[in-house]
């Protein structure tokens, strides 16, 4: 079975379309989606209404956790929490209603799928690093967990004697015996320095992995950004995938 | 005629109208409202009514009669004032057309119904559990796993979902059905779920203030909030 996993959609409306259209051709069965619906961008109602319609699983990301008044957004940096409080005002009750069932984290398969981290999913820490990786390798007994939050896709690779490794390919083919750790990156607001949507494809029957990226309506995103008044920065960022 | 409604803890425990000039209240027998409680003076105050007016007179009490939360020796009555004395309210309206639903006042009334003494032992209970806990709590009643949860948290969650502070059980329950938000001593509930999932006192909301003793149901799920004073 084929499977896109998506992540961190952060109400970038066109992006999201773009990669929809995208999975469509890519003949999977089922639809995951990480967290991180809103937050950041100018179309948080929109988006919720299609992750809702075409997803399988939804998870809850720290920025919908917030959005929901469930935590504080004192810690989030300015431009963030600026882009919360829009959102919170933005929101319509129905998009309310649809994240109060999205989960924290859930199983499919062999797949473990949580926003931030297996270990402390309701920490929002973030998994960048080996040795972050090694501390969460021990918080889920599936083989494969995939997760978001960082906006950088990555595959990290728990071998047999116990050390892990970063995996940079844009399609990799599960080694026998070894458990990963894969970010499956941003649709919204990729941060490795590639604009363009990011999500994978996972296949079940050969535990094969794939990245794909989709290049989307950039300029009408910034200008729905513009147009709400929300921070700069955050419209400059698309461009640039940082 | 005019009418007080007499509360304890917010619940009302008596409806009375009175064609009388001049009504007593205090802790012993001979008055024409008896509130038996350590708070109350034996002749506490008085209310007097002169046509539409009425005044509510304190009679040096020890522990004071207050309206709308103010302390007064003499007070000119307003319709729906609040007057205060010990733990009970005694709410003033002017004027009811339909004293037949409630009790005529035409001798003394003493408050010591089984509703009131229930009340009573709820609120020593109730005290009980929050110097325990240590905070404001909400008491699982029915249908739940919680037996109490202390509301020390900003925002606390309760639904279906694995992941909330309070599960809840019910048909087609929301995984966060909804949050208690404490902004300082004030404690609210609002449905973030499906509409038409939470009771507050039997009545449904999408967003109510929290008082002591409200019984606050979430699908089949029901607690009662009991609130630290």
């Amino acid at each position: 079975m084929r499977v896109a996993i998506l992540s961190d959609v952060h109400a970038n409306l066109e992006a999201l379309k773009a990669t929809v259209q995208d999975i469509e051709k890519q003949n999977v069965e089922k639809i995951h989606f990480l967290g991180d619906a809103v937050g950041y961008g100018a179309d948080p109602n929109a988006c919720l209404k299609l992750i809702n319609n075409i997803c399988d699983i939804k998870l809850l990301g720290n920025h919908d956790y917030v959005a929901l008044g469930l935590q504080n957004p004192l810690y989030f940096n300015q431009m963030a929490r600026e882009s919360i409080l829009w959102t919170q005002q933005t929101l319509k009750r129905k998009s309310i209603e649809i994240m109060s069932d999205f989960e924290m984290e859930e199983t499919f398969l062999d797949y473990h799928l949580v926003h931030a981290t297996p270990e402390n999913p309701q920490d929002w820490n973030y998994l960048l690093t080996v040795d972050d990786a090694q501390i969460n390798f021990k918080s889920f007994p599936q083989d494969f967990c995939f997760i978001g939050h960082s906006h950088i896709p990555v595959i990290f690779c728990l071998k047999p004697d116990g050390g892990v490794v970063v995996i940079n390919e844009t399609r990799h083919e599960a080694i026998p015996g070894c458990r990963y750790i894969i970010n499956v990156g941003s649709v919204g607001q990729p941060r490795d320095g590639n604009k363009d949507a990011c999500y994978l494809i996972a296949n079940t029957d050969d535990n094969s992995f794939e990245f794909r990226r989709v290049s989307y309506d950039l300029e009408k995103a910034q200008k729905k950004m513009e147009k709400a008044n929300l921070p700069k920065f955050l419209i400059s960022r698309l461009a640039s995938g940082q | 005629m005019p009418e007080i409604i007499i509360k304890f803890n917010d619940k009302v425990i008596e409806r009375v109208v009175t064609e009388k000039k001049r009504i007593s209240v205090g802790r012993t027998k001979d008055n024409d409202i008896v509130l038996e409680n350590r708070g109350v003076s034996r002749k506490h105050a008085q209310i007097e009514f002169n046509n539409d007016a009425a005044v509510v007179i304190d009679n040096e009490s020890l522990n004071g009669t207050f309206v709308n939360n103010r302390r007064v020796s003499e007070e000119l009555l307003r319709d729906n004032d609040s007057i205060t004395i010990g733990k009970y309210c005694l709410e003033y309206h002017q004027n009811i057309n339909s004293p037949d639903t409630v009790n005529q006042l035409d001798g003394t009334m003493v408050l010591k119904t089984k509703q009131q003494k229930k009340l009573m032992e709820n609120d020593k209970i109730d005290r009980r559990i929050v110097s325990r806990v240590g905070g404001s709590v909400i008491v699982g009643l029915d249908n739940t796993d919680i037996s109490q949860y202390r509301l020390d948290r900003e925002v606390t969650t309760l639904g279906k979902a694995k992941f909330v502070h309070i599960r809840a059980r019910g048909f087609m329950l929301s995984g966060i059905q909804a949050k208690i938000v404490k902004d300082g001593d004030v404690y609210s509930v609002v449905n973030l779920g499906r509409k038409g999932k939470i009771k507050v006192n039997g009545e449904f909301i999408d967003r109510a203030q929290l008082k002591n003793g409200d019984i606050l149901q979430i699908g089949k799920s029901t607690f009662r909030f009991i609130e630290e004073r």
